[in-house]
């Protein structure tokens, strides 16, 4: 009877907390705030290679193609303005791992240095914003 | 400061304990339980199908953007995980059977938990959702009715399975549904844009296009899309997250909550895509039927077809369990009686027994308040 009483107890506060969470987490998980925010948002994302070039990653590179690479979350064209879902700051999370996992999971590109994405975005009604993003330095560049 | 102020506040936190334990595990009947579990292998198979999609193109969710929660969290070889994801699709239809209830049901919410978990991009509100339902419904012993686990039992002429069992998986998913509105809701009320409006506005002007080629008259269009309105329409939404969360809780006020349940999720349907979660949440509101079962009485005139009519409807539809059909003489009319004791004749009775149908239930109820049905009860 304690253990039963122990668990329902456990489930709840477990809930509850992930409720609060949600105020200040990414990706919320178990928050349960939908449509939070009728932000909108757009980046210009680039290769930056060993020699300084800043290449849009809407050229294809060494047989990659980002919208192939990046293909949930509503980031397969980040060119195109988009709202954003789940709220900016989990779209913004999003990108940013994104750029770090292209950057680690390209291994045919001998040339770039890292990843760069300049995000403008629309807080709601607020005037737009811009922030840059980068990936990790890739390992064996430069 | 007498001995029993001292003991009050310990006497009091005992009583409560007490009634705590007794709510928790008090036996009460696992249908609703029973038909959530049916209907939760639907909503298994949506879920999974964008993802068994994938596998049958040859691709699974590391060949592309993803990232993992912890390093620590074990990764299938290719294979293996298609296999996976099959398996989750035969266990979520062997599950809504009632086909090894038991087995079919944890290994559904261990596959669907599992492939969730396996990246943050994988995470939705109503993959959450449908990962809470399936793990009550794995603890709780909601097979032994509905169930081909039940029917194979009576053929082979063995006794029953017990019906009934501790209330507490039934009160948790209670208290999970309201919370996903309550949560909801809370966060709209706390965030100032979402409250005066801003973020409905802006969203519906931006979606102008689409507005457009619906079948509304062009008021209608500019009544949406005018600023002022969302000042107030912002207001209701979040008072009907809220009202919902609250109102299921009370008998008093569950129907109109249901009621407006199924409105509110018809409409975000019709107006976003949220993948599982309308019928996800639609069907979970099952579970806020009172858990015991064949409580009311439905008496016919066994002479009369359209009496005999009516109890094959209720028969067919009374997927809750809550009548029995019981023979009247001849020449009375139809009769409903309530748990309580009350008996309604006529048409009142007749929609009061559709009003307490899963299918009916949503059209029937505003039969209700009409005042006709309202002095009939």
């Amino acid at each position: 009877m304690v253990g039963r009483r122990m668990l329902v107890l456990g489930v709840v506060l477990l809930q509850l907390a992930f409720v609060a969470r949600g105020y200040w987490s990414d990706h919320k998980e178990f928050a349960f705030q939908m449509f939070p925010e009728s932000s909108t948002w757009r980046a210009d994302v680039v290769r930056v290679t060993d020699d300084g070039r800043r290449v849009p990653v809407e050229a294809a590179w060494s047989g990659y193609r980002w919208d192939e690479l990046v293909r949930d979350r509503g980031l397969s064209y980040p060119g195109v303005r988009h709202h954003a879902d789940a709220g900016l700051d989990n779209q913004l999370a999003f990108l940013e791992a994104a750029l770090d996992w292209v950057a680690d999971n390209t291994p045919r590109d001998a040339q770039t240095r890292y990843l760069e994405a300049r995000v403008t975005f629309w807080d709601n009604a607020d005037p737009p914003e811009v922030e840059v993003l980068r990936s990790r330095v890739r390992e064996g560049s430069g | 400061m007498n001995a029993a102020a001292v003991g009050g506040p310990s006497a009091a936190v005992r009583g409560l304990t007490a009634r705590v334990d007794d709510l928790l595990g008090r036996s009460v009947s696992m249908r609703t339980l029973a038909l959530l579990r049916m209907l939760a292998g639907p909503a298994v198979l949506l879920h999974l199908q964008p993802f068994l999609s994938d596998a049958l193109d040859g691709r699974i969710y590391r060949d592309a953007f993803y990232e993992p929660y912890a390093a620590w969290y074990p990764e299938l070889p290719h294979a293996l995980y298609v296999g996976l994801l099959g398996l989750a699709a035969v266990a979520a239809v062997a599950m809504s059977l009632g086909l090894l209830t038991r087995l079919a049901t944890a290994m559904t919410f261990t596959i669907v938990a599992y492939n969730l978990f396996l990246s943050t991009t994988h995470f939705h509100n109503n993959r959450a959702y449908l990962v809470i339902v399936l793990g009550l419904l794995a603890v709780a012993p909601c097979g032994r009715e509905l169930s081909v686990d039940a029917w194979l039992r009576r053929r082979r002429r063995r006794p029953a399975l017990e019906t009934s069992a501790p209330a507490w998986p039934l009160w948790l998913l209670r208290f999970e549904c309201a919370a996903v509105y309550g949560a909801s809701g809370l966060s709209k009320l706390l965030d100032p844009d979402w409250f005066g409006g801003t973020v409905t506005w802006q969203r519906v002007v931006r979606a102008r296009d689409q507005l457009d080629a619906w079948p509304i008259p062009d008021w209608a269009v500019s009544a949406l899309t005018d600023r002022g309105f969302h000042t107030g329409a912002a207001k209701m939404i979040v008072l009907t997250e809220l009202l919902i969360a609250v109102g299921l809780w009370s008998r008093r006020t569950r129907y109109a909550a249901v009621w407006l349940a199924v409105v509110f999720h018809l409409t975000i349907e019709a107006s976003a895509s949220v993948q599982v979660f309308s019928y996800l949440g639609i069907a979970v509101l099952v579970i806020w039927a009172v858990p015991c079962t064949r409580d009311r009485v439905l008496r016919i005139d066994p002479t009369a077809r359209a009496h005999r009519s009516w109890a094959t409807v209720v028969r067919a539809l009374d997927w809750l369990g809550r009548f029995r059909v019981e023979h009247g003489p001849p020449g009375s009319r139809l009769e409903v009686v309530d748990r309580d004791g009350t008996a309604v004749r006529g048409a009142p009775a007749a929609a009061f027994a559709l009003s307490r149908l899963p299918l009916t239930a949503w059209f029937a109820l505003p039969a209700l308040l009409l005042p006709a049905v309202r002095r009939a009860r």
